[in-house]
């Protein structure tokens, strides 16, 4: 079962496999497996048979109960963690470890304590090798495209968690990634700055035309930004369904396409 | 405003104990209650020290004492960190070392002295070693402590910015750790300035434990003796306060204090 359900979901021309689509593939996921050596001997299967194919400048959310491995199968496109089992490419390239264009926005407290906002941001930049005056520009314009180019200077124990994550952002930016890694971004932020942080994600997205993969437990957030949502089940964790959100944005909570598939997602997760 | 009125009220009440004490000895000595000969006032004791002493001896052996602490203590330093630091980040290194430095550890820097003395002599080395070892523990504890407790998300953060090896440990994992080591200097500079002087009472021809113990020696006045005990006292409040001071503006700023 773990790979069916999404049929009703798909362009009419897409082949019958879950997770497979007509666009070029970008972000390439094959039969990957990830499992643990248990405590008490014997193996803890984290991700099982997990097969996903994500176009260019395609959003993706991946929603699921804790457990389900959303996180796990973040980290493995990030090359922080090692499939067991099967193959993971980025463009044509398999990852085989981080730093390989993937740039990753963490939950909260990833930001470098020791460097003010400025110094987190061309932080990204000194593996490229410029100058130094340049490499401030740089992070100058990024910092100005998450709106924070007044706190500079700050460090980010003087910064909010909004502010925190803005600059996580652009930090992430600043290795130039052809895809973005956002690990639950805005989770621990207060619903206010959350929705706020949503419309700044989309329009920098929109701006920028990087390929994303967000991870959230929240339907909603994965509803106003996404352009398909990946449903994981787990123990073991394993695609449960694939949703397309059709709807344009910028998105409306209210209207009933939202909330039809609001409510779809919603028991398909509680079933 | 208030938070800067509270702390120079706090330093008011101090001031006023410390005082008070001072009062208390200077007319307890005057009024005959305890004898000058065994415990000078304070006003007795600087009189006779002034006396007994010139001023160029006792810049001589203050600066003498402080080369000692200074050199002893940063090659301890260095030495604590470099091998707190390897300990913490390389898994291996740090099983074979800190049993080591876990048994070694307890013994007080004094219980060295006869061996110093054994492997180096009366000289200069023989104190140096004893400094040494003062700086050395408290500082490799501190580096190895606080390069495992470095938060992994920091290390991730680093590594998804293709750092790895040598260039993570020293652009993150090295500055993440640092308000470990900056407290674990703060506190090897104590320790090296507390066995500073017992080194210099033991076989010294300068510096201040050495003036104290000479005092002693020649029968010559308590109140060069309570003077020099004093100034020991104050040096190691001063450097204290100054690296305190330091370690504020160099991690404070980020760090919180």
């Amino acid at each position: 079962m773990s790979c069916a359900g999404d049929i009703s979901m798909r362009e009419p021309d897409a082949t019958p496999q879950a997770g497979r689509r007509t666009r070029a593939p970008f972000i390439r996921i094959e039969a990957v497996h990830k499992a643990f050596a248990a405590r008490q001997g014997g193996e803890l299967m984290v991700l099982d048979s997990i097969d996903l194919d994500i176009a260019e400048n395609e959003f993706v959310s991946l929603i699921g109960r804790s457990g389900c491995g959303k996180t796990t199968l973040l980290n493995i496109i990030a090359g922080l963690d090692a499939a067991t089992s099967g193959r993971i490419a980025i463009g044509e390239r398999p990852v085989t470890g981080p730093g390989q264009g993937q740039g990753v926005v963490f939950q909260q407290h990833a930001l470098f304590p020791w460097l003010t906002a400025l110094g987190n941001v061309s932080f990204g930049f000194r593996k490229a090798g410029l100058p130094l005056e340049e490499r401030r520009e740089r992070s100058l314009e990024l910092l100005r495209l998450v709106g924070l180019e007044a706190a500079a200077n700050k460090y980010p124990r003087e910064m909010s968690g909004g502010m925190q994550q803005r600059v996580s952002i652009a930090r992430a930016l600043a290795l130039d990634p052809q895809i973005l890694l956002m690990d639950e971004p805005f989770g621990a932020l207060d619903e206010l700055t959350r929705i706020e942080l949503q419309q700044e994600l989309l329009r920098i997205w929109q701006a920028r035309r990087k390929t994303v993969v967000f991870v959230t437990h929240s339907i909603d957030e994965a509803l106003m930004l996404s352009d398909r949502i990946v449903l994981l089940a787990p123990n073991p964790g394993r695609i449960q369904r694939i949703f397309e959100v059709p709807m344009p944005r910028p998105r409306s909570r209210t209207e009933p396409a939202f909330n039809a598939l609001y409510d779809e997602i919603w028991s398909e997760l509680s079933s | 405003m208030s938070g800067t009125a509270l702390r120079s009220n706090d330093l008011a009440l101090g001031l006023i104990g410390t005082l008070a004490v001072i009062l208390l000895w200077e007319t307890s000595v005057r009024t005959g209650l305890i004898d000058p000969a065994v415990f000078p006032s304070p006003s007795l004791a600087i009189a006779a020290a002034s006396e007994r002493l010139t001023a160029r001896q006792l810049g001589e052996n203050l600066s003498w004492s402080l080369a000692r602490v200074f050199s002893g203590f940063a090659l301890g330093a260095l030495a604590g960190v470099l091998v707190g630091v390897l300990a913490g980040w390389y898994r291996r290194f740090g099983l074979v070392v800190s049993p080591l430095v876990e048994l070694l550890r307890p013994i007080p820097p004094l219980a060295w002295i006869p061996l110093a003395i054994i492997w180096f002599g009366l000289g200069e080395p023989s104190k140096f070693f004893i400094i040494f070892l003062g700086a050395f523990f408290p500082v490799v504890t501190a580096a190895y402590q606080g390069m495992r407790s470095v938060d992994p998300m920091l290390l991730r953060a680093g590594q998804t910015m293709g750092l790895s090896g040598v260039p993570l440990l020293l652009r993150v994992a090295i500055p993440a750790a640092a308000p470990d080591l900056a407290t674990g200097l703060r506190i090897g500079w104590g320790l090296s300035f507390g066995v500073l002087v017992a080194a210099e009472l033991i076989a010294a021809d300068r510096g201040l434990g050495y003036m104290i113990i000479a005092e002693r020696n020649a029968g010559g006045s308590v109140g060069v003796i309570i003077v020099g005990i004093l100034l020991i006292g104050a040096l190691n409040l001063l450097t204290d306060a100054a690296i305190g001071v330091a370690i504020r503006h160099w991690v404070g700023r980020w760090h919180g204090s």
